[in-house]
Protein backbone atom coordinates (compact mmCIF):
# COMPACT_ATOMS: atom_id res chain seq x y z
CA UNK A 1 0.00 0.00 0.00
CA UNK A 2 1.48 3.27 -1.04
CA UNK A 3 0.57 6.82 -0.14
CA UNK A 4 2.21 9.92 -1.42
CA UNK A 5 0.53 13.06 -0.34
CA UNK A 6 2.19 16.29 -1.25
CA UNK A 7 -0.33 19.10 -1.19
CA UNK A 8 -0.06 22.80 -1.73
CA UNK A 9 -2.57 25.61 -1.98
CA UNK A 10 -3.30 29.16 -0.94
CA UNK A 11 -3.82 27.97 2.60
CA UNK A 12 -1.40 25.15 3.00
CA UNK A 13 -3.49 22.71 4.91
CA UNK A 14 -0.89 20.08 4.13
CA UNK A 15 2.62 20.54 2.81
CA UNK A 16 4.74 17.80 1.35
CA UNK A 17 3.27 14.95 3.34
CA UNK A 18 4.44 11.68 1.94
CA UNK A 19 4.45 8.25 3.46
CA UNK A 20 3.80 4.62 2.86
CA UNK A 21 1.73 2.43 5.08
CA UNK A 22 1.98 -1.34 4.91
CA UNK A 23 -1.20 -3.38 5.03
CA UNK A 24 -2.34 -4.35 8.50
CA UNK A 25 -0.76 -1.43 10.35
CA UNK A 26 -2.58 0.87 12.71
CA UNK A 27 -1.46 4.43 12.13
CA UNK A 28 -2.50 7.17 14.52
CA UNK A 29 -2.37 10.82 13.54
CA UNK A 30 -1.84 13.20 16.44
CA UNK A 31 -1.42 16.96 16.49
CA UNK A 32 -2.85 20.28 17.58
CA UNK A 33 -5.92 21.62 15.83
CA UNK A 34 -5.24 23.00 12.38
CA UNK A 35 -2.38 20.61 11.64
CA UNK A 36 -4.31 19.03 8.78
CA UNK A 37 -4.82 15.56 10.23
CA UNK A 38 -8.48 15.51 9.28
CA UNK A 39 -7.62 16.99 5.88
CA UNK A 40 -5.20 14.14 5.33
CA UNK A 41 -7.82 11.61 6.36
CA UNK A 42 -10.40 13.19 4.05
CA UNK A 43 -7.96 13.00 1.15
CA UNK A 44 -7.39 9.31 1.80
CA UNK A 45 -11.15 8.80 2.11
CA UNK A 46 -11.61 10.57 -1.22
CA UNK A 47 -13.82 13.38 0.06
CA UNK A 48 -11.13 15.92 -0.87
CA UNK A 49 -8.82 15.90 -3.85
CA UNK A 50 -5.24 16.93 -3.13
CA UNK A 51 -4.23 20.12 -4.95
CA UNK A 52 -0.99 18.41 -5.86
CA UNK A 53 0.30 14.89 -5.52
CA UNK A 54 -1.70 11.71 -5.37
CA UNK A 55 -2.80 8.96 -3.04
CA UNK A 56 -2.83 5.34 -4.05
CA UNK A 57 -4.24 2.26 -2.38
CA UNK A 58 -2.58 -0.93 -3.54
CA UNK A 59 -1.23 0.95 -6.56
CA UNK A 60 -4.60 2.34 -7.66
CA UNK A 61 -5.05 6.09 -7.39
CA UNK A 62 -7.85 7.33 -5.16
CA UNK A 63 -10.31 9.54 -7.04
CA UNK A 64 -13.30 9.63 -4.74
CA UNK A 65 -14.95 7.85 -1.86
CA UNK A 66 -15.12 4.08 -2.17
CA UNK A 67 -16.17 1.18 -0.07
CA UNK A 68 -12.72 -0.35 0.11
CA UNK A 69 -12.02 2.58 2.45
CA UNK A 70 -14.44 2.48 5.36
CA UNK A 71 -15.00 5.54 7.49
CA UNK A 72 -15.89 6.02 11.14
CA UNK A 73 -16.80 9.55 12.21
CA UNK A 74 -16.78 11.17 15.61
CA UNK A 75 -20.55 11.08 15.96
CA UNK A 76 -23.78 11.94 14.21
CA UNK A 77 -22.98 9.95 11.10
CA UNK A 78 -25.36 7.11 11.90
CA UNK A 79 -28.75 7.16 10.20
CA UNK A 80 -31.16 7.93 13.02
CA UNK A 81 -34.19 6.96 10.91
CA UNK A 82 -32.95 3.37 10.80
CA UNK A 83 -32.63 0.74 13.48
CA UNK A 84 -29.23 -0.46 14.66
CA UNK A 85 -29.42 -3.51 12.40
CA UNK A 86 -30.48 -1.44 9.37
CA UNK A 87 -27.53 0.87 9.94
CA UNK A 88 -25.11 -2.04 9.99
CA UNK A 89 -26.79 -3.52 6.91
CA UNK A 90 -26.58 -0.25 4.97
CA UNK A 91 -23.43 -1.09 2.97
CA UNK A 92 -24.50 -4.59 1.89
CA UNK A 93 -27.94 -3.24 1.06
CA UNK A 94 -26.51 -0.53 -1.18
CA UNK A 95 -24.57 -3.29 -2.92
CA UNK A 96 -27.76 -5.32 -3.33
CA UNK A 97 -26.44 -8.28 -1.36
CA UNK A 98 -28.84 -11.07 -0.49
CA UNK A 99 -31.00 -10.22 2.47
CA UNK A 100 -30.49 -13.56 4.24
CA UNK A 101 -26.70 -13.33 4.01
CA UNK A 102 -26.79 -9.74 5.16
CA UNK A 103 -28.93 -10.57 8.17
CA UNK A 104 -26.48 -13.22 9.24
CA UNK A 105 -23.54 -10.87 8.76
CA UNK A 106 -25.28 -8.17 10.76
CA UNK A 107 -25.88 -10.52 13.68
CA UNK A 108 -22.22 -11.60 13.62
CA UNK A 109 -20.99 -8.03 13.54
CA UNK A 110 -23.29 -6.91 16.33
CA UNK A 111 -21.91 -9.75 18.44
CA UNK A 112 -18.35 -8.76 17.52
CA UNK A 113 -18.83 -5.22 18.79
CA UNK A 114 -20.75 -6.38 21.86
CA UNK A 115 -24.22 -5.32 20.79
CA UNK A 116 -26.01 -8.66 20.39
CA UNK A 117 -29.71 -8.20 20.97
CA UNK A 118 -29.66 -4.49 20.17
CA UNK A 119 -30.44 -4.85 16.46
CA UNK A 120 -34.03 -3.66 16.68
CA UNK A 121 -33.29 -0.64 18.85
CA UNK A 122 -33.39 2.83 17.40
CA UNK A 123 -29.95 4.37 17.12
CA UNK A 124 -30.90 7.32 19.31
CA UNK A 125 -31.87 5.00 22.14
CA UNK A 126 -28.23 3.97 22.55
CA UNK A 127 -25.51 5.71 24.53
CA UNK A 128 -22.68 7.49 22.75
CA UNK A 129 -20.32 4.55 23.25
CA UNK A 130 -22.82 2.07 21.88
CA UNK A 131 -23.47 4.32 18.89
CA UNK A 132 -19.79 4.22 18.04
CA UNK A 133 -19.92 0.43 18.29
CA UNK A 134 -22.69 0.54 15.68
CA UNK A 135 -20.54 2.82 13.52
CA UNK A 136 -17.66 0.31 13.73
CA UNK A 137 -19.93 -2.59 12.83
CA UNK A 138 -21.46 -0.67 9.95
CA UNK A 139 -18.02 0.06 8.58
CA UNK A 140 -16.90 -3.58 8.92
CA UNK A 141 -20.02 -4.84 7.12
CA UNK A 142 -18.52 -3.92 3.76
CA UNK A 143 -15.25 -5.66 4.61
CA UNK A 144 -13.09 -2.64 3.65
CA UNK A 145 -9.36 -2.94 3.07
CA UNK A 146 -8.67 0.04 5.24
CA UNK A 147 -10.64 1.79 7.96
CA UNK A 148 -10.35 5.52 8.46
CA UNK A 149 -11.36 6.88 11.83
CA UNK A 150 -11.85 10.59 12.43
CA UNK A 151 -11.67 11.05 16.21
CA UNK A 152 -14.00 8.10 16.68
CA UNK A 153 -13.90 8.31 20.46
CA UNK A 154 -13.66 12.08 20.77
CA UNK A 155 -17.18 12.60 22.06
CA UNK A 156 -17.13 9.83 24.68
CA UNK A 157 -16.57 10.14 28.40
CA UNK A 158 -13.20 9.00 29.74
CA UNK A 159 -14.28 5.59 31.01
CA UNK A 160 -16.24 4.62 27.91
CA UNK A 161 -13.36 5.84 25.84
CA UNK A 162 -10.92 3.41 27.46
CA UNK A 163 -13.27 0.50 26.86
CA UNK A 164 -13.69 1.51 23.23
CA UNK A 165 -9.94 1.75 22.76
CA UNK A 166 -9.67 -1.89 23.74
CA UNK A 167 -12.45 -2.74 21.29
CA UNK A 168 -10.62 -0.99 18.45
CA UNK A 169 -7.44 -2.89 19.30
CA UNK A 170 -9.35 -6.15 19.40
CA UNK A 171 -10.99 -5.50 16.03
CA UNK A 172 -7.67 -4.52 14.52
CA UNK A 173 -5.96 -7.68 15.70
CA UNK A 174 -8.84 -9.98 14.85
CA UNK A 175 -9.56 -8.60 11.38
CA UNK A 176 -6.03 -7.60 10.39
CA UNK A 177 -7.39 -4.45 8.76
CA UNK A 178 -5.27 -1.41 8.07
CA UNK A 179 -6.47 1.46 10.23
CA UNK A 180 -5.71 5.18 10.16
CA UNK A 181 -7.02 6.92 13.25
CA UNK A 182 -7.05 10.64 13.96
CA UNK A 183 -7.07 11.66 17.59
CA UNK A 184 -6.53 14.60 19.91
CA UNK A 185 -5.55 12.38 22.79
CA UNK A 186 -1.85 11.69 23.30
CA UNK A 187 -2.61 8.62 25.37
CA UNK A 188 -4.95 7.22 22.73
CA UNK A 189 -2.48 7.83 19.92
CA UNK A 190 0.23 6.01 21.88
CA UNK A 191 -1.91 3.15 23.05
CA UNK A 192 -3.57 2.38 19.72
CA UNK A 193 -0.93 3.33 17.18
CA UNK A 194 1.67 0.81 16.17
CA UNK A 195 2.75 3.71 14.03
CA UNK A 196 2.26 7.31 15.07
CA UNK A 197 2.64 10.58 13.19
CA UNK A 198 2.86 13.75 15.20
CA UNK A 199 1.64 16.47 12.86
CA UNK A 200 2.43 20.18 13.06
CA UNK A 201 0.45 23.14 11.73
CA UNK A 202 1.15 26.02 9.32
CA UNK A 203 1.73 24.37 6.99
CA UNK A 204 0.30 21.01 8.02
CA UNK A 205 3.09 18.46 7.97
CA UNK A 206 4.38 15.33 9.65
CA UNK A 207 6.70 16.59 12.35
CA UNK A 208 7.84 13.29 13.81
CA UNK A 209 7.20 9.58 13.30
CA UNK A 210 7.19 6.81 15.86
CA UNK A 211 7.12 3.02 15.74
CA UNK A 212 5.41 1.90 18.92
CA UNK A 213 5.21 -1.43 20.78
CA UNK A 214 2.09 -0.77 22.85
CA UNK A 215 -0.65 -1.70 20.39
CA UNK A 216 0.86 -5.10 19.70
CA UNK A 217 0.99 -5.89 23.42
CA UNK A 218 -2.33 -4.23 24.02
CA UNK A 219 -4.54 -7.27 24.20
CA UNK A 220 -2.35 -9.33 26.48
CA UNK A 221 -1.54 -6.66 29.01
CA UNK A 222 -4.08 -4.84 31.12
CA UNK A 223 -4.59 -1.41 29.55
CA UNK A 224 -4.36 0.41 32.88
CA UNK A 225 -1.09 -1.33 33.65
CA UNK A 226 0.25 -0.58 30.22
CA UNK A 227 -0.61 3.09 30.47
CA UNK A 228 1.09 3.23 33.88
CA UNK A 229 4.29 1.54 32.66
CA UNK A 230 7.49 3.63 32.66
CA UNK A 231 8.00 3.31 28.87
CA UNK A 232 4.50 4.50 28.18
CA UNK A 233 4.77 7.43 30.55
CA UNK A 234 8.13 8.43 29.11
CA UNK A 235 6.74 8.50 25.56
CA UNK A 236 3.64 10.31 26.73
CA UNK A 237 5.65 13.08 28.36
CA UNK A 238 7.85 13.37 25.28
CA UNK A 239 4.84 13.79 23.01
CA UNK A 240 3.09 16.16 25.39
CA UNK A 241 6.06 18.51 25.53
CA UNK A 242 6.41 18.33 21.75
CA UNK A 243 2.78 19.31 21.24
CA UNK A 244 2.91 21.84 24.04
CA UNK A 245 5.78 23.55 22.25
CA UNK A 246 3.78 23.69 19.04
CA UNK A 247 0.81 25.18 20.83
CA UNK A 248 3.06 27.83 22.36
CA UNK A 249 4.38 28.75 18.94
CA UNK A 250 0.87 29.01 17.54
CA UNK A 251 -0.39 31.17 20.38
CA UNK A 252 2.72 33.37 20.50
CA UNK A 253 4.72 33.55 23.69
CA UNK A 254 2.45 36.01 25.44
CA UNK A 255 -0.82 34.45 24.32
CA UNK A 256 -0.29 31.00 25.72
CA UNK A 257 -0.33 31.01 29.47
CA UNK A 258 -1.48 34.02 31.40
CA UNK B 1 -13.26 40.25 56.03
CA UNK B 2 -15.50 37.25 56.15
CA UNK B 3 -14.30 33.91 57.35
CA UNK B 4 -14.58 31.02 54.89
CA UNK B 5 -17.85 29.18 55.51
CA UNK B 6 -17.87 25.52 56.30
CA UNK B 7 -20.05 23.35 54.08
CA UNK B 8 -21.56 20.34 55.73
CA UNK B 9 -24.32 18.10 54.50
CA UNK B 10 -26.48 15.06 54.96
CA UNK B 11 -28.70 14.52 51.93
CA UNK B 12 -31.03 12.07 50.29
CA UNK B 13 -32.83 12.76 47.02
CA UNK B 14 -35.64 11.05 45.22
CA UNK B 15 -36.21 11.81 41.61
CA UNK B 16 -39.88 12.30 40.85
CA UNK B 17 -40.55 12.78 37.17
CA UNK B 18 -39.24 15.78 35.36
CA UNK B 19 -40.06 18.39 37.93
CA UNK B 20 -38.75 16.53 40.99
CA UNK B 21 -37.85 19.12 43.56
CA UNK B 22 -36.20 21.79 41.49
CA UNK B 23 -35.88 25.14 43.20
CA UNK B 24 -35.23 27.02 39.98
CA UNK B 25 -38.26 26.88 37.70
CA UNK B 26 -38.62 30.41 36.39
CA UNK B 27 -36.76 30.44 33.07
CA UNK B 28 -36.48 26.65 32.95
CA UNK B 29 -38.39 25.86 29.76
CA UNK B 30 -38.71 22.17 30.67
CA UNK B 31 -40.82 23.21 33.64
CA UNK B 32 -43.38 25.13 31.57
CA UNK B 33 -45.88 22.59 30.25
CA UNK B 34 -49.10 24.51 30.64
CA UNK B 35 -51.87 23.76 33.09
CA UNK B 36 -55.09 22.02 31.97
CA UNK B 37 -56.92 23.46 34.96
CA UNK B 38 -56.19 27.01 33.87
CA UNK B 39 -57.08 26.15 30.27
CA UNK B 40 -60.51 25.00 31.39
CA UNK B 41 -60.87 28.11 33.54
CA UNK B 42 -59.93 30.25 30.56
CA UNK B 43 -62.63 28.64 28.38
CA UNK B 44 -65.18 29.00 31.16
CA UNK B 45 -64.30 32.68 31.43
CA UNK B 46 -64.89 33.21 27.71
CA UNK B 47 -68.23 31.42 28.04
CA UNK B 48 -69.10 33.60 31.00
CA UNK B 49 -68.34 36.81 29.10
CA UNK B 50 -70.46 35.55 26.22
CA UNK B 51 -73.36 34.77 28.57
CA UNK B 52 -72.94 38.11 30.39
CA UNK B 53 -73.08 40.34 27.31
CA UNK B 54 -76.31 38.61 26.28
CA UNK B 55 -77.93 38.41 29.72
CA UNK B 56 -80.95 40.30 31.03
CA UNK B 57 -84.04 41.51 29.22
CA UNK B 58 -82.08 44.27 27.47
CA UNK B 59 -78.74 42.67 26.66
CA UNK B 60 -75.69 44.80 25.93
CA UNK B 61 -75.45 43.41 22.43
CA UNK B 62 -78.47 42.66 20.27
CA UNK B 63 -79.09 39.50 18.26
CA UNK B 64 -78.35 41.15 14.93
CA UNK B 65 -74.80 41.85 16.08
CA UNK B 66 -73.97 38.69 17.99
CA UNK B 67 -76.07 35.64 18.84
CA UNK B 68 -76.49 34.21 22.32
CA UNK B 69 -75.03 30.86 23.27
CA UNK B 70 -78.48 29.36 23.17
CA UNK B 71 -79.16 30.65 19.64
CA UNK B 72 -75.77 29.43 18.52
CA UNK B 73 -76.41 25.98 19.90
CA UNK B 74 -79.83 25.87 18.23
CA UNK B 75 -78.29 27.01 14.96
CA UNK B 76 -75.64 24.31 15.28
CA UNK B 77 -78.31 21.70 15.92
CA UNK B 78 -80.34 22.92 12.97
CA UNK B 79 -77.31 22.96 10.68
CA UNK B 80 -76.22 19.53 11.79
CA UNK B 81 -79.62 17.98 11.16
CA UNK B 82 -81.35 19.98 8.40
CA UNK B 83 -78.37 21.78 7.00
CA UNK B 84 -78.16 25.29 5.67
CA UNK B 85 -79.93 25.90 2.38
CA UNK B 86 -80.43 22.18 2.08
CA UNK B 87 -76.72 21.39 2.34
CA UNK B 88 -75.82 19.83 5.67
CA UNK B 89 -73.10 21.23 7.88
CA UNK B 90 -71.08 18.06 7.31
CA UNK B 91 -71.25 18.48 3.54
CA UNK B 92 -70.08 22.07 3.87
CA UNK B 93 -67.26 20.99 6.15
CA UNK B 94 -66.30 18.11 3.94
CA UNK B 95 -66.31 20.34 0.84
CA UNK B 96 -63.88 22.69 2.55
CA UNK B 97 -61.65 19.91 3.90
CA UNK B 98 -61.50 18.17 0.54
CA UNK B 99 -60.35 21.39 -1.20
CA UNK B 100 -57.68 21.96 1.41
CA UNK B 101 -56.40 18.39 1.16
CA UNK B 102 -56.24 18.57 -2.64
CA UNK B 103 -54.40 21.89 -2.54
CA UNK B 104 -51.97 20.55 0.05
CA UNK B 105 -51.28 17.30 -1.80
CA UNK B 106 -50.58 19.14 -5.05
CA UNK B 107 -48.39 21.58 -3.15
CA UNK B 108 -46.37 18.70 -1.68
CA UNK B 109 -46.10 16.86 -5.01
CA UNK B 110 -44.69 19.95 -6.76
CA UNK B 111 -43.01 21.72 -3.86
CA UNK B 112 -40.87 18.90 -2.48
CA UNK B 113 -39.07 18.03 -5.74
CA UNK B 114 -38.49 21.73 -6.46
CA UNK B 115 -37.14 22.26 -2.96
CA UNK B 116 -34.87 19.22 -3.33
CA UNK B 117 -33.61 20.48 -6.66
CA UNK B 118 -32.84 23.84 -5.10
CA UNK B 119 -30.94 22.19 -2.30
CA UNK B 120 -28.92 19.92 -4.57
CA UNK B 121 -27.92 21.89 -7.65
CA UNK B 122 -26.43 25.34 -8.10
CA UNK B 123 -28.04 25.74 -11.49
CA UNK B 124 -31.53 24.77 -10.35
CA UNK B 125 -31.13 26.92 -7.24
CA UNK B 126 -30.30 29.82 -9.53
CA UNK B 127 -33.25 29.14 -11.79
CA UNK B 128 -35.88 28.75 -9.07
CA UNK B 129 -34.61 31.28 -6.53
CA UNK B 130 -36.03 34.46 -8.13
CA UNK B 131 -39.35 32.79 -8.90
CA UNK B 132 -39.78 31.42 -5.42
CA UNK B 133 -38.63 34.57 -3.67
CA UNK B 134 -40.90 36.79 -5.79
CA UNK B 135 -44.05 34.71 -5.52
CA UNK B 136 -43.66 33.51 -1.93
CA UNK B 137 -44.65 36.79 -0.27
CA UNK B 138 -47.70 37.32 -2.52
CA UNK B 139 -50.90 36.70 -0.56
CA UNK B 140 -52.75 33.94 -2.41
CA UNK B 141 -56.00 35.94 -2.46
CA UNK B 142 -54.31 38.59 -4.60
CA UNK B 143 -54.25 36.00 -7.34
CA UNK B 144 -57.90 35.05 -7.06
CA UNK B 145 -59.05 37.30 -9.96
CA UNK B 146 -56.42 35.76 -12.25
CA UNK B 147 -57.21 32.25 -11.14
CA UNK B 148 -60.93 32.76 -11.69
CA UNK B 149 -60.22 33.84 -15.26
CA UNK B 150 -57.82 30.97 -15.85
CA UNK B 151 -59.46 28.09 -14.03
CA UNK B 152 -63.10 29.15 -13.88
CA UNK B 153 -65.09 30.36 -10.94
CA UNK B 154 -65.72 26.88 -9.51
CA UNK B 155 -63.46 24.23 -7.97
CA UNK B 156 -60.51 24.84 -10.28
CA UNK B 157 -59.67 28.32 -9.08
CA UNK B 158 -60.09 27.36 -5.43
CA UNK B 159 -57.89 24.29 -5.47
CA UNK B 160 -55.27 26.12 -7.50
CA UNK B 161 -55.32 28.97 -5.04
CA UNK B 162 -54.73 26.55 -2.18
CA UNK B 163 -52.00 24.88 -4.18
CA UNK B 164 -50.40 28.31 -4.56
CA UNK B 165 -50.66 28.88 -0.82
CA UNK B 166 -49.03 25.52 -0.03
CA UNK B 167 -46.38 25.14 -2.69
CA UNK B 168 -43.91 27.83 -1.58
CA UNK B 169 -44.05 26.66 1.99
CA UNK B 170 -43.25 23.13 0.82
CA UNK B 171 -40.42 24.36 -1.41
CA UNK B 172 -38.79 26.21 1.47
CA UNK B 173 -39.32 23.30 3.86
CA UNK B 174 -37.89 20.70 1.49
CA UNK B 175 -34.92 22.91 0.69
CA UNK B 176 -34.24 23.42 4.40
CA UNK B 177 -34.45 19.65 4.87
CA UNK B 178 -31.85 19.03 2.20
CA UNK B 179 -29.53 21.76 3.46
CA UNK B 180 -29.82 20.34 6.96
CA UNK B 181 -28.19 17.03 6.04
CA UNK B 182 -24.97 16.57 7.94
CA UNK B 183 -22.00 16.24 5.64
CA UNK B 184 -20.70 13.29 7.61
CA UNK B 185 -23.88 11.29 6.93
CA UNK B 186 -23.52 11.79 3.19
CA UNK B 187 -19.82 10.99 3.39
CA UNK B 188 -20.51 7.87 5.41
CA UNK B 189 -23.06 6.70 2.85
CA UNK B 190 -20.65 7.25 -0.05
CA UNK B 191 -17.96 5.32 1.83
CA UNK B 192 -20.43 2.49 2.27
CA UNK B 193 -20.82 2.24 -1.48
CA UNK B 194 -24.00 4.24 -2.09
CA UNK B 195 -24.46 5.94 -5.46
CA UNK B 196 -26.06 9.35 -5.97
CA UNK B 197 -29.55 7.97 -6.37
CA UNK B 198 -29.17 5.87 -3.22
CA UNK B 199 -27.85 8.89 -1.31
CA UNK B 200 -30.97 10.79 -2.35
CA UNK B 201 -33.35 7.97 -1.52
CA UNK B 202 -31.81 6.56 1.65
CA UNK B 203 -30.03 9.55 3.21
CA UNK B 204 -31.32 12.91 2.00
CA UNK B 205 -35.02 12.05 1.81
CA UNK B 206 -35.38 10.49 5.28
CA UNK B 207 -33.20 13.23 6.71
CA UNK B 208 -35.48 15.89 5.19
CA UNK B 209 -38.74 14.24 6.29
CA UNK B 210 -39.01 16.08 9.61
CA UNK B 211 -38.68 19.43 7.83
CA UNK B 212 -41.12 18.36 5.13
CA UNK B 213 -43.59 17.38 7.81
CA UNK B 214 -43.24 20.71 9.57
CA UNK B 215 -43.84 22.37 6.20
CA UNK B 216 -47.01 20.32 5.73
CA UNK B 217 -48.27 21.37 9.13
CA UNK B 218 -47.67 25.03 8.39
CA UNK B 219 -49.11 24.72 4.87
CA UNK B 220 -52.21 22.99 6.16
CA UNK B 221 -52.85 25.87 8.56
CA UNK B 222 -52.25 28.51 5.90
CA UNK B 223 -54.49 26.68 3.38
CA UNK B 224 -57.26 26.38 5.91
CA UNK B 225 -57.07 30.10 6.55
CA UNK B 226 -56.97 30.98 2.87
CA UNK B 227 -59.79 28.64 2.00
CA UNK B 228 -62.58 30.41 3.83
CA UNK B 229 -61.73 33.60 1.99
CA UNK B 230 -61.54 31.74 -1.31
CA UNK B 231 -65.00 30.27 -0.79
CA UNK B 232 -66.61 33.69 -0.49
CA UNK B 233 -67.29 33.65 -4.21
CA UNK B 234 -68.28 31.17 -6.83
CA UNK B 235 -69.50 28.30 -4.72
CA UNK B 236 -72.45 27.32 -2.58
CA UNK B 237 -70.62 24.67 -0.61
CA UNK B 238 -67.93 25.06 2.01
CA UNK B 239 -67.77 26.79 5.36
CA UNK B 240 -66.68 30.08 3.77
CA UNK B 241 -69.64 30.02 1.39
CA UNK B 242 -71.92 29.28 4.32
CA UNK B 243 -70.60 32.31 6.21
CA UNK B 244 -71.03 34.54 3.20
CA UNK B 245 -74.57 33.36 2.46
CA UNK B 246 -75.62 33.63 6.10
CA UNK B 247 -74.24 37.16 6.44
CA UNK B 248 -76.52 38.34 3.66
CA UNK B 249 -79.51 37.37 5.78
CA UNK B 250 -77.99 38.56 9.06
CA UNK B 251 -77.89 34.98 10.31
CA UNK B 252 -75.13 35.76 12.77
CA UNK B 253 -75.84 32.52 14.60
CA UNK B 254 -74.89 30.57 11.48
CA UNK B 255 -71.81 32.76 11.03
CA UNK B 256 -70.67 32.08 14.59
CA UNK B 257 -71.26 28.34 14.25
CA UNK B 258 -69.13 28.34 11.09
CA UNK B 259 -66.37 30.25 12.82
CA UNK B 260 -66.33 27.79 15.71
CA UNK B 261 -66.32 24.81 13.35
CA UNK B 262 -63.46 26.36 11.37
CA UNK B 263 -61.46 26.86 14.56
CA UNK B 264 -62.15 23.40 15.94
CA UNK B 265 -61.23 21.73 12.67
CA UNK B 266 -58.03 23.78 12.48
CA UNK B 267 -57.05 22.53 15.93
CA UNK B 268 -58.08 18.97 15.06
CA UNK B 269 -55.99 18.97 11.89
CA UNK B 270 -52.96 20.13 13.81
CA UNK B 271 -53.47 17.43 16.42
CA UNK B 272 -53.75 14.80 13.70
CA UNK B 273 -50.56 16.07 12.07
CA UNK B 274 -48.73 15.98 15.40
CA UNK B 275 -49.95 12.46 16.03
CA UNK B 276 -48.81 11.36 12.56
CA UNK B 277 -45.48 13.06 13.11
CA UNK B 278 -44.86 11.14 16.32
CA UNK B 279 -45.82 7.89 14.61
CA UNK B 280 -44.08 8.38 11.29
CA UNK B 281 -40.91 10.25 12.25
CA UNK B 282 -40.02 9.30 15.80
CA UNK B 283 -36.39 10.19 15.10
CA UNK B 284 -37.12 13.92 14.73
CA UNK B 285 -34.48 15.96 16.49
CA UNK B 286 -32.55 12.87 17.55
CA UNK B 287 -29.76 13.06 14.95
Amino acid sequence: MVYELPKGGSVQALHDVSFELEAGRLLTLLGPSGCGKTTLLNIIAGFLAPTSGSVTLGGDPIRGPGQERGMVFQQGALFEWQSVAQNVAFGPRMNRKKRSETNELVQDLLATVGLQGFGDKAVYELSGGMQQRVALARCLANDPEIILMDEPLGALDALTREKMQSLILKLWQETGKTIVLVTHSVEEALYLGDRLFVMAPRPGRVEREYELPFAAKGLHVDPREMKASPEFIEKREELLSLIWEMEEQIMGHDGGVS
Amino acid sequence: MSTPSRLAGHAGAVRKGASGRKTVTFGDASEVKGSPLWSVASLLFVAFVWWWIKSGTEPMINDRTFPSMRQTWDAFFELATDGYRRVSLWDHTWASLWRVLKGLVYGVIVGVPVGFAMGLSNRLRGIFDPIVELLRPVPPLALLPLFIVWFGIGEGSKVNLLFFAAVWIMVIAARAGVLGVRGSKVHAAYSLGANKWQILRYVILPNALPDIFTGMRVALGVCWGTLVAAELTGTTTGLGAMIFAASKFFRMDVVVVSIIVIGVIGVAMDLVMRFLERRLIPWRGKG
